[in-house]
Protein backbone atom coordinates (compact mmCIF):
# COMPACT_ATOMS: atom_id res chain seq x y z
CA UNK A 1 0.00 0.00 0.00
CA UNK A 2 2.63 1.81 0.68
CA UNK A 3 4.42 1.50 -2.24
CA UNK A 4 1.65 2.52 -4.64
CA UNK A 5 1.18 5.70 -2.47
CA UNK A 6 4.97 6.54 -2.93
CA UNK A 7 4.73 5.59 -7.04
CA UNK A 8 1.50 7.70 -7.17
CA UNK A 9 3.08 11.14 -5.36
CA UNK A 10 6.23 10.19 -7.49
CA UNK A 11 4.18 10.67 -11.03
CA UNK A 12 2.04 13.40 -9.69
CA UNK A 13 5.34 15.35 -9.05
CA UNK A 14 6.55 14.13 -12.23
CA UNK A 15 4.24 15.23 -14.30
CA UNK A 16 3.93 18.37 -12.32
CA UNK A 17 7.37 19.48 -13.40
CA UNK A 18 7.11 18.60 -16.67
CA UNK A 19 4.92 21.27 -17.58
CA UNK A 20 6.60 23.75 -15.76
CA UNK A 21 10.00 22.81 -18.00
CA UNK A 22 7.96 23.05 -21.04
CA UNK A 23 6.12 26.52 -20.34
CA UNK A 24 9.61 28.59 -19.74
CA UNK A 25 9.88 30.61 -23.12
CA UNK A 26 12.73 31.07 -25.44
CA UNK A 27 14.42 34.21 -25.89
CA UNK A 28 12.66 34.28 -29.24
CA UNK A 29 9.04 32.67 -28.63
CA UNK A 30 9.11 35.70 -25.61
CA UNK A 31 9.49 38.61 -28.35
CA UNK A 32 7.64 36.80 -31.12
CA UNK A 33 4.28 35.75 -28.70
CA UNK A 34 4.70 39.56 -27.48
CA UNK A 35 5.12 41.71 -30.69
CA UNK A 36 2.42 39.27 -32.31
CA UNK A 37 -0.13 40.05 -29.69
CA UNK A 38 0.89 43.66 -30.01
CA UNK A 39 0.27 43.41 -33.86
CA UNK A 40 -2.87 41.62 -33.65
CA UNK A 41 -4.14 44.51 -31.58
CA UNK A 42 -2.75 47.06 -33.52
CA UNK A 43 -4.91 45.19 -36.17
CA UNK A 44 -8.17 45.22 -34.11
CA UNK A 45 -11.23 47.32 -35.50
CA UNK A 46 -12.39 48.24 -32.09
CA UNK A 47 -8.73 49.34 -30.77
CA UNK A 48 -8.67 51.39 -33.89
CA UNK A 49 -11.33 53.03 -33.00
CA UNK A 50 -9.84 54.42 -29.93
CA UNK A 51 -8.60 57.75 -29.47
CA UNK A 52 -4.35 57.61 -29.72
CA UNK A 53 -3.46 58.45 -26.38
CA UNK A 54 -5.95 54.97 -25.18
CA UNK A 55 -4.11 53.37 -28.01
CA UNK A 56 -0.23 54.68 -26.79
CA UNK A 57 -1.55 53.27 -23.48
CA UNK A 58 -2.64 49.76 -23.88
CA UNK A 59 0.34 48.99 -25.94
CA UNK A 60 2.62 50.14 -23.39
CA UNK A 61 0.77 47.67 -21.34
CA UNK A 62 1.53 45.08 -23.50
CA UNK A 63 5.13 46.17 -23.90
CA UNK A 64 5.68 46.08 -20.40
CA UNK A 65 5.37 42.33 -20.83
CA UNK A 66 8.40 42.09 -22.88
CA UNK A 67 10.65 44.98 -21.27
CA UNK A 68 12.56 45.27 -18.26
CA UNK A 69 12.52 48.42 -18.47
CA UNK A 70 14.65 48.79 -15.08
CA UNK A 71 17.54 46.79 -16.76
CA UNK A 72 17.19 49.39 -19.47
CA UNK A 73 17.45 52.14 -17.29
CA UNK A 74 20.67 50.85 -15.47
CA UNK A 75 22.58 50.30 -18.19
CA UNK A 76 21.57 53.56 -20.11
CA UNK A 77 22.69 55.56 -16.81
CA UNK A 78 25.63 53.34 -16.20
CA UNK A 79 28.03 54.52 -13.86
CA UNK A 80 25.60 56.85 -12.91
CA UNK A 81 22.66 54.38 -12.00
CA UNK A 82 24.58 54.11 -8.77
CA UNK A 83 25.22 57.62 -7.96
CA UNK A 84 21.34 58.16 -8.24
CA UNK A 85 19.12 57.83 -4.70
CA UNK A 86 16.54 54.82 -4.68
CA UNK A 87 13.54 57.24 -5.35
CA UNK A 88 15.25 58.82 -8.03
CA UNK A 89 15.81 55.51 -9.44
CA UNK A 90 12.15 54.37 -9.51
CA UNK A 91 11.49 57.84 -10.77
CA UNK A 92 13.68 57.30 -13.66
CA UNK A 93 12.47 54.03 -14.75
CA UNK A 94 9.31 54.77 -14.65
CA UNK A 95 10.16 58.32 -16.76
CA UNK A 96 11.79 56.26 -19.15
CA UNK A 97 9.08 53.77 -19.17
CA UNK A 98 6.52 56.16 -20.61
CA UNK A 99 8.66 58.00 -22.61
CA UNK A 100 9.76 54.86 -24.76
CA UNK A 101 6.27 52.96 -24.85
CA UNK A 102 5.44 56.29 -26.10
CA UNK A 103 7.88 55.94 -28.95
CA UNK A 104 7.44 52.25 -29.52
CA UNK A 105 3.83 52.29 -29.64
CA UNK A 106 3.66 55.19 -32.29
CA UNK A 107 6.39 53.91 -34.71
CA UNK A 108 4.24 50.26 -34.26
CA UNK A 109 1.12 52.18 -35.17
CA UNK A 110 2.75 54.01 -38.02
CA UNK A 111 4.32 50.34 -39.24
CA UNK A 112 1.13 48.67 -38.43
CA UNK A 113 0.65 47.51 -42.00
CA UNK A 114 3.40 45.92 -42.23
CA UNK A 115 5.14 42.09 -41.88
CA UNK A 116 6.98 41.79 -39.39
CA UNK A 117 9.46 38.60 -40.17
CA UNK A 118 11.50 37.24 -36.85
CA UNK A 119 14.34 35.14 -38.04
CA UNK A 120 17.48 34.03 -36.00
CA UNK A 121 18.14 33.34 -32.03
CA UNK A 122 21.43 33.65 -30.98
CA UNK A 123 22.79 33.12 -27.80
CA UNK A 124 25.36 35.57 -26.47
CA UNK A 125 27.28 35.51 -22.91
CA UNK A 126 26.68 36.02 -19.64
CA UNK A 127 22.90 34.90 -19.70
CA UNK A 128 21.82 37.47 -22.65
CA UNK A 129 20.38 36.59 -25.79
CA UNK A 130 19.32 37.97 -29.74
CA UNK A 131 16.39 37.75 -31.49
CA UNK A 132 16.82 39.22 -35.17
CA UNK A 133 13.66 40.15 -36.82
CA UNK A 134 13.23 42.21 -39.96
CA UNK A 135 10.40 45.10 -40.80
CA UNK A 136 9.32 44.65 -44.08
CA UNK A 137 7.91 47.44 -45.80
CA UNK A 138 5.35 48.27 -48.39
CA UNK A 139 7.97 49.72 -50.56
CA UNK A 140 10.05 46.70 -50.82
CA UNK A 141 13.26 47.55 -47.82
CA UNK A 142 13.73 45.10 -45.29
CA UNK A 143 14.37 46.66 -41.70
CA UNK A 144 16.62 45.09 -39.47
CA UNK A 145 14.88 45.08 -35.81
CA UNK A 146 17.44 43.41 -33.22
CA UNK A 147 16.24 42.38 -29.58
CA UNK A 148 18.65 41.71 -26.75
CA UNK A 149 17.18 40.11 -24.05
CA UNK A 150 18.37 39.18 -20.20
CA UNK A 151 16.97 36.53 -18.28
CA UNK A 152 18.15 37.59 -14.86
CA UNK A 153 14.56 38.13 -13.40
CA UNK A 154 13.37 34.16 -14.35
CA UNK A 155 12.06 35.22 -17.40
CA UNK A 156 13.62 36.43 -20.66
CA UNK A 157 13.02 40.07 -21.17
CA UNK A 158 14.35 42.68 -23.48
CA UNK A 159 16.64 45.13 -22.22
CA UNK A 160 17.63 47.02 -25.66
CA UNK A 161 16.79 47.10 -28.85
CA UNK A 162 18.93 47.75 -31.83
CA UNK A 163 17.65 48.89 -35.25
CA UNK A 164 19.67 49.11 -38.19
CA UNK A 165 23.09 48.82 -36.32
CA UNK A 166 21.54 51.39 -33.89
CA UNK A 167 21.27 50.35 -30.37
CA UNK A 168 19.19 52.53 -28.30
CA UNK A 169 20.92 51.44 -25.11
CA UNK A 170 24.04 52.97 -26.57
CA UNK A 171 22.79 55.93 -28.10
CA UNK A 172 20.41 57.00 -24.79
CA UNK A 173 23.57 56.53 -23.17
CA UNK A 174 25.46 59.32 -24.79
CA UNK A 175 22.49 61.73 -24.03
CA UNK A 176 22.47 61.08 -20.65
CA UNK A 177 26.05 61.30 -20.04
CA UNK A 178 26.05 64.70 -21.96
CA UNK A 179 23.13 66.31 -19.73
CA UNK A 180 24.85 64.58 -16.49
CA UNK A 181 27.97 65.62 -17.38
CA UNK A 182 27.24 69.17 -16.07
CA UNK A 183 23.85 68.71 -14.20
CA UNK A 184 22.47 66.45 -11.50
CA UNK A 185 20.20 63.86 -11.39
CA UNK A 186 17.28 65.67 -9.77
CA UNK A 187 17.82 67.97 -13.36
CA UNK A 188 17.80 65.25 -15.84
CA UNK A 189 14.22 63.82 -14.41
CA UNK A 190 13.13 67.41 -14.77
CA UNK A 191 14.24 67.08 -18.52
CA UNK A 192 12.25 63.56 -19.03
CA UNK A 193 9.40 64.83 -16.78
CA UNK A 194 8.84 67.79 -19.69
CA UNK A 195 9.54 65.65 -22.37
CA UNK A 196 6.83 62.90 -21.43
CA UNK A 197 4.65 65.92 -20.38
CA UNK A 198 5.23 66.94 -23.64
CA UNK A 199 4.30 64.38 -25.77
CA UNK B 1 31.59 73.75 -65.18
CA UNK B 2 31.92 71.60 -68.54
CA UNK B 3 34.44 68.58 -68.42
CA UNK B 4 36.38 68.22 -71.87
CA UNK B 5 34.76 64.70 -73.46
CA UNK B 6 37.73 63.37 -73.96
CA UNK B 7 38.76 63.50 -70.89
CA UNK B 8 35.54 62.02 -69.86
CA UNK B 9 35.33 59.06 -72.10
CA UNK B 10 39.25 58.06 -70.94
CA UNK B 11 38.44 57.94 -67.09
CA UNK B 12 35.65 55.76 -68.15
CA UNK B 13 37.90 53.87 -70.31
CA UNK B 14 40.38 53.55 -67.45
CA UNK B 15 37.53 52.40 -65.06
CA UNK B 16 36.20 50.06 -67.01
CA UNK B 17 39.83 48.64 -67.82
CA UNK B 18 39.98 48.38 -64.13
CA UNK B 19 36.73 46.34 -63.79
CA UNK B 20 37.68 43.82 -66.77
CA UNK B 21 40.73 43.44 -65.38
CA UNK B 22 40.37 42.65 -61.74
CA UNK B 23 37.46 40.13 -61.77
CA UNK B 24 36.84 37.65 -64.43
CA UNK B 25 32.79 37.41 -64.01
CA UNK B 26 30.90 35.98 -66.35
CA UNK B 27 27.02 36.27 -65.92
CA UNK B 28 26.76 32.60 -65.37
CA UNK B 29 29.03 33.09 -63.01
CA UNK B 30 27.38 35.61 -60.70
CA UNK B 31 24.28 33.02 -60.40
CA UNK B 32 26.53 30.38 -58.72
CA UNK B 33 27.68 30.29 -55.40
CA UNK B 34 30.73 28.61 -56.01
CA UNK B 35 33.85 30.32 -56.01
CA UNK B 36 35.28 31.28 -59.13
CA UNK B 37 38.80 30.06 -59.31
CA UNK B 38 40.21 32.54 -61.37
CA UNK B 39 38.63 35.41 -59.41
CA UNK B 40 42.07 37.54 -58.27
CA UNK B 41 41.35 39.72 -55.25
CA UNK B 42 43.01 42.58 -54.07
CA UNK B 43 42.99 41.27 -50.66
CA UNK B 44 42.29 37.65 -48.87
CA UNK B 45 39.79 38.89 -46.96
CA UNK B 46 36.45 37.75 -47.65
CA UNK B 47 32.99 37.53 -46.61
CA UNK B 48 31.76 33.87 -45.78
CA UNK B 49 29.56 32.99 -48.09
CA UNK B 50 26.09 33.64 -46.85
CA UNK B 51 27.00 35.23 -43.75
CA UNK B 52 26.88 38.34 -42.46
CA UNK B 53 29.02 39.07 -39.33
CA UNK B 54 26.71 38.99 -36.66
CA UNK B 55 26.66 42.16 -34.55
CA UNK B 56 25.87 40.01 -31.78
CA UNK B 57 29.48 37.94 -32.20
CA UNK B 58 31.16 41.79 -32.49
CA UNK B 59 29.20 43.05 -29.42
CA UNK B 60 29.54 40.52 -26.97
CA UNK B 61 32.75 41.77 -25.75
CA UNK B 62 31.44 45.07 -25.65
CA UNK B 63 29.77 47.49 -22.63
CA UNK B 64 27.45 45.05 -21.61
CA UNK B 65 28.40 43.79 -18.83
CA UNK B 66 27.70 41.55 -15.77
CA UNK B 67 25.56 41.16 -12.45
CA UNK B 68 28.30 43.45 -10.76
CA UNK B 69 28.09 46.56 -13.22
CA UNK B 70 31.59 47.10 -12.29
CA UNK B 71 32.71 51.04 -12.87
CA UNK B 72 35.90 49.88 -14.70
CA UNK B 73 33.25 49.01 -17.22
CA UNK B 74 32.62 52.40 -17.65
CA UNK B 75 35.85 54.31 -16.35
CA UNK B 76 37.41 55.00 -20.54
CA UNK B 77 34.12 54.18 -22.44
CA UNK B 78 33.84 55.98 -24.98
CA UNK B 79 30.32 56.91 -24.89
CA UNK B 80 30.75 59.67 -27.64
CA UNK B 81 31.77 57.37 -30.02
CA UNK B 82 33.39 60.25 -32.59
CA UNK B 83 35.20 63.24 -31.40
CA UNK B 84 33.14 66.27 -32.15
CA UNK B 85 35.68 69.47 -31.95
CA UNK B 86 33.62 71.42 -34.40
CA UNK B 87 30.43 70.99 -32.18
CA UNK B 88 29.76 74.59 -32.39
CA UNK B 89 29.29 74.80 -36.15
CA UNK B 90 27.74 71.70 -36.32
CA UNK B 91 25.12 72.26 -34.25
CA UNK B 92 23.96 75.17 -36.11
CA UNK B 93 24.15 73.30 -39.60
CA UNK B 94 22.16 70.65 -37.69
CA UNK B 95 19.24 73.35 -36.94
CA UNK B 96 20.13 74.72 -40.50
CA UNK B 97 19.29 71.41 -41.75
CA UNK B 98 16.37 71.19 -39.33
CA UNK B 99 14.55 74.40 -40.77
CA UNK B 100 15.58 72.83 -44.12
CA UNK B 101 13.88 69.36 -43.56
CA UNK B 102 10.54 71.21 -42.43
CA UNK B 103 10.34 73.81 -43.92
CA UNK B 104 11.51 73.13 -48.18
CA UNK B 105 12.23 69.24 -48.38
CA UNK B 106 9.31 67.76 -46.43
CA UNK B 107 6.34 70.01 -47.95
CA UNK B 108 8.33 69.41 -51.31
CA UNK B 109 8.58 65.81 -50.84
CA UNK B 110 4.87 65.20 -49.39
CA UNK B 111 3.14 67.06 -52.66
CA UNK B 112 5.59 65.12 -54.60
CA UNK B 113 4.47 62.04 -52.81
CA UNK B 114 0.75 62.86 -53.08
CA UNK B 115 1.18 62.99 -57.57
CA UNK B 116 3.06 60.53 -58.05
CA UNK B 117 1.94 56.97 -57.13
CA UNK B 118 4.66 54.69 -54.67
CA UNK B 119 5.44 52.00 -57.62
CA UNK B 120 6.27 54.78 -59.52
CA UNK B 121 8.82 56.62 -56.57
CA UNK B 122 10.50 53.07 -56.00
CA UNK B 123 10.49 52.45 -59.68
CA UNK B 124 12.82 55.95 -60.18
CA UNK B 125 14.44 54.53 -56.93
CA UNK B 126 15.29 51.46 -57.72
CA UNK B 127 16.42 53.02 -61.29
CA UNK B 128 18.98 55.30 -59.22
CA UNK B 129 20.36 52.44 -56.82
CA UNK B 130 21.19 50.24 -60.45
CA UNK B 131 22.94 52.78 -61.90
CA UNK B 132 25.48 53.34 -58.48
CA UNK B 133 26.43 49.61 -59.44
CA UNK B 134 29.80 50.87 -60.43
CA UNK B 135 30.40 52.20 -56.89
CA UNK B 136 29.92 49.39 -54.62
CA UNK B 137 30.92 47.59 -56.81
CA UNK B 138 34.49 48.89 -57.08
CA UNK B 139 33.85 49.62 -53.21
CA UNK B 140 33.48 45.62 -52.68
CA UNK B 141 36.40 44.80 -54.67
CA UNK B 142 39.33 47.54 -52.90
CA UNK B 143 37.68 46.01 -49.78
CA UNK B 144 38.60 41.91 -50.58
CA UNK B 145 35.39 41.30 -50.66
CA UNK B 146 35.16 38.99 -54.04
CA UNK B 147 31.77 37.01 -53.12
CA UNK B 148 29.85 40.72 -52.17
CA UNK B 149 31.20 41.69 -55.48
CA UNK B 150 29.87 38.47 -56.98
CA UNK B 151 26.49 39.46 -55.35
CA UNK B 152 26.31 42.96 -56.62
CA UNK B 153 26.97 42.26 -60.34
CA UNK B 154 24.77 39.14 -60.02
CA UNK B 155 22.10 41.84 -58.61
CA UNK B 156 22.46 44.56 -61.41
CA UNK B 157 22.62 41.81 -63.75
CA UNK B 158 19.34 40.71 -62.86
CA UNK B 159 17.91 43.64 -62.73
CA UNK B 160 19.18 45.50 -65.68
CA UNK B 161 17.98 42.79 -67.90
CA UNK B 162 14.76 41.10 -66.75
CA UNK B 163 14.16 43.97 -64.61
CA UNK B 164 14.64 46.76 -67.61
CA UNK B 165 17.20 48.76 -66.74
CA UNK B 166 16.69 48.13 -63.26
CA UNK B 167 13.10 49.66 -62.91
CA UNK B 168 11.92 46.15 -61.00
CA UNK B 169 14.22 45.00 -58.49
CA UNK B 170 13.76 41.41 -59.63
CA UNK B 171 16.97 40.37 -57.83
CA UNK B 172 15.20 41.01 -54.43
CA UNK B 173 13.61 37.04 -55.35
CA UNK B 174 16.92 36.15 -54.26
CA UNK B 175 18.29 37.28 -50.70
CA UNK B 176 21.76 36.36 -51.20
CA UNK B 177 21.46 39.21 -54.49
CA UNK B 178 21.01 41.67 -51.89
CA UNK B 179 23.98 42.81 -50.53
CA UNK B 180 24.17 45.88 -47.83
CA UNK B 181 25.72 49.05 -49.42
CA UNK B 182 29.75 49.58 -49.55
CA UNK B 183 31.36 53.07 -50.40
CA UNK B 184 34.05 54.93 -50.26
CA UNK B 185 33.98 55.76 -46.44
CA UNK B 186 33.58 52.66 -45.81
CA UNK B 187 36.51 51.13 -48.26
CA UNK B 188 38.94 53.85 -45.98
CA UNK B 189 37.83 52.73 -42.54
CA UNK B 190 38.62 48.41 -43.91
CA UNK B 191 41.65 49.67 -44.93
CA UNK B 192 42.27 51.29 -41.33
CA UNK B 193 41.64 54.92 -41.72
CA UNK B 194 40.31 56.40 -38.34
CA UNK B 195 37.47 58.01 -38.94
CA UNK B 196 37.89 62.13 -38.14
CA UNK B 197 35.67 64.53 -36.74
CA UNK B 198 32.12 64.60 -37.17
CA UNK B 199 30.82 67.25 -39.65
CA UNK B 200 27.06 68.00 -39.83
CA UNK B 201 27.25 69.05 -43.76
CA UNK B 202 24.70 71.82 -44.78
CA UNK B 203 21.54 70.06 -47.13
CA UNK B 204 24.02 67.01 -46.77
CA UNK B 205 23.68 65.84 -43.34
CA UNK B 206 25.82 64.38 -40.80
CA UNK B 207 28.97 62.54 -41.97
CA UNK B 208 32.44 61.81 -40.21
CA UNK B 209 35.73 63.42 -42.22
CA UNK B 210 36.49 60.13 -43.90
CA UNK B 211 32.91 59.16 -45.07
CA UNK B 212 32.62 63.10 -46.11
CA UNK B 213 36.11 62.65 -48.49
CA UNK B 214 34.96 58.88 -49.19
CA UNK B 215 31.23 60.78 -50.47
CA UNK B 216 33.15 63.36 -52.78
CA UNK B 217 35.89 61.03 -54.05
CA UNK B 218 32.86 58.47 -55.43
CA UNK B 219 31.49 60.30 -57.61
CA UNK B 220 34.24 59.71 -59.56
CA UNK B 221 32.82 56.18 -60.11
CA UNK B 222 29.64 57.41 -60.26
CA UNK B 223 27.40 57.55 -63.52
CA UNK B 224 25.22 60.52 -63.12
CA UNK B 225 28.56 62.62 -62.71
CA UNK B 226 29.80 62.09 -65.74
CA UNK B 227 26.35 61.57 -67.90
CA UNK B 228 25.56 65.80 -67.56
CA UNK B 229 28.27 67.99 -68.29
CA UNK B 230 26.95 71.15 -66.65
CA UNK B 231 27.18 70.54 -62.80
CA UNK B 232 24.18 72.29 -62.32
CA UNK B 233 21.82 69.70 -63.89
CA UNK B 234 23.60 66.76 -62.02
CA UNK B 235 23.14 68.77 -58.75
CA UNK B 236 19.36 69.04 -60.12
CA UNK B 237 19.26 64.98 -60.22
CA UNK B 238 20.36 64.70 -57.11
CA UNK B 239 18.02 66.83 -55.18
CA UNK B 240 14.82 65.56 -57.50
CA UNK B 241 16.90 62.07 -56.15
CA UNK B 242 16.52 63.34 -52.36
CA UNK B 243 13.08 64.09 -52.58
CA UNK B 244 11.88 61.07 -54.04
CA UNK B 245 13.41 59.49 -51.69
CA UNK B 246 12.21 61.03 -48.73
CA UNK B 247 9.03 60.64 -50.16
CA UNK B 248 8.94 57.56 -48.69
CA UNK B 249 10.75 57.96 -45.58
CA UNK B 250 8.26 61.24 -44.24
CA UNK B 251 7.68 60.54 -40.47
CA UNK B 252 11.49 58.83 -39.68
CA UNK B 253 12.83 61.99 -39.01
CA UNK B 254 10.19 63.21 -36.98
CA UNK B 255 10.16 59.89 -34.74
CA UNK B 256 13.76 60.47 -34.31
CA UNK B 257 13.02 64.02 -32.79
CA UNK B 258 10.86 62.61 -30.53
CA UNK B 259 12.09 59.82 -29.00
CA UNK B 260 15.18 62.19 -28.44
CA UNK B 261 15.78 64.25 -25.12
CA UNK B 262 19.11 65.76 -27.20
CA UNK B 263 18.13 65.49 -30.80
CA UNK B 264 21.83 66.99 -31.88
CA UNK B 265 23.25 64.22 -29.72
CA UNK B 266 20.91 61.25 -30.74
CA UNK B 267 21.97 61.70 -34.20
CA UNK B 268 25.40 61.88 -33.94
CA UNK B 269 25.43 58.63 -31.91
CA UNK B 270 22.97 56.68 -34.65
CA UNK B 271 24.86 58.08 -37.47
CA UNK B 272 28.40 56.53 -36.07
CA UNK B 273 26.37 53.34 -35.00
CA UNK B 274 25.16 52.73 -38.27
CA UNK B 275 28.35 53.44 -40.13
CA UNK B 276 30.41 51.12 -38.13
CA UNK B 277 27.72 48.49 -38.87
CA UNK B 278 27.98 48.93 -42.24
CA UNK B 279 31.19 48.99 -42.28
CA UNK B 280 31.00 45.71 -40.00
CA UNK B 281 29.23 44.12 -42.93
Amino acid sequence: MKKRITGVILTLAILLVIPLQGLAATPKETVETGVNKVLKTLGDPAFKAKPKDQQIATIGAEIDNIFDFKELSRRTLGKQWKKMSAGQQTEFVELFKELLQGVYADRLLAYSDQKVIFDKEIMLKKGRAEVQSYLQTSDGKKIPLFYRLTDKSGSWKVYDIIIEGVSMVKNYRTQFRQILAKDSPDKLLEILRDKVKKS
Amino acid sequence: MSVDPARKALYLVAVTAFVVVFCGYTPAGAFNNEPLDNTLLLAQAETPQGEVPDQAEQDEDDEYDDDEYDDDEYADDDVDLISDPLIQGNTDFYNFNDTMYFWLLKPVSRGYGFIIPEELRVAVRNVFYNIRFPVRFINCLLQGKGKKAQYEFGQFFINTTVGFLGIANVASNYPHLQPSKEDLGQTFAVWGIGQGAYLMVPFFGPYSLRHGIGAVADTVFDPIFWLFDDLYVSLAIRAGETVNDTSMRIGEYEALKEAAIDPYVMIRNAYVQNRNKLIAE
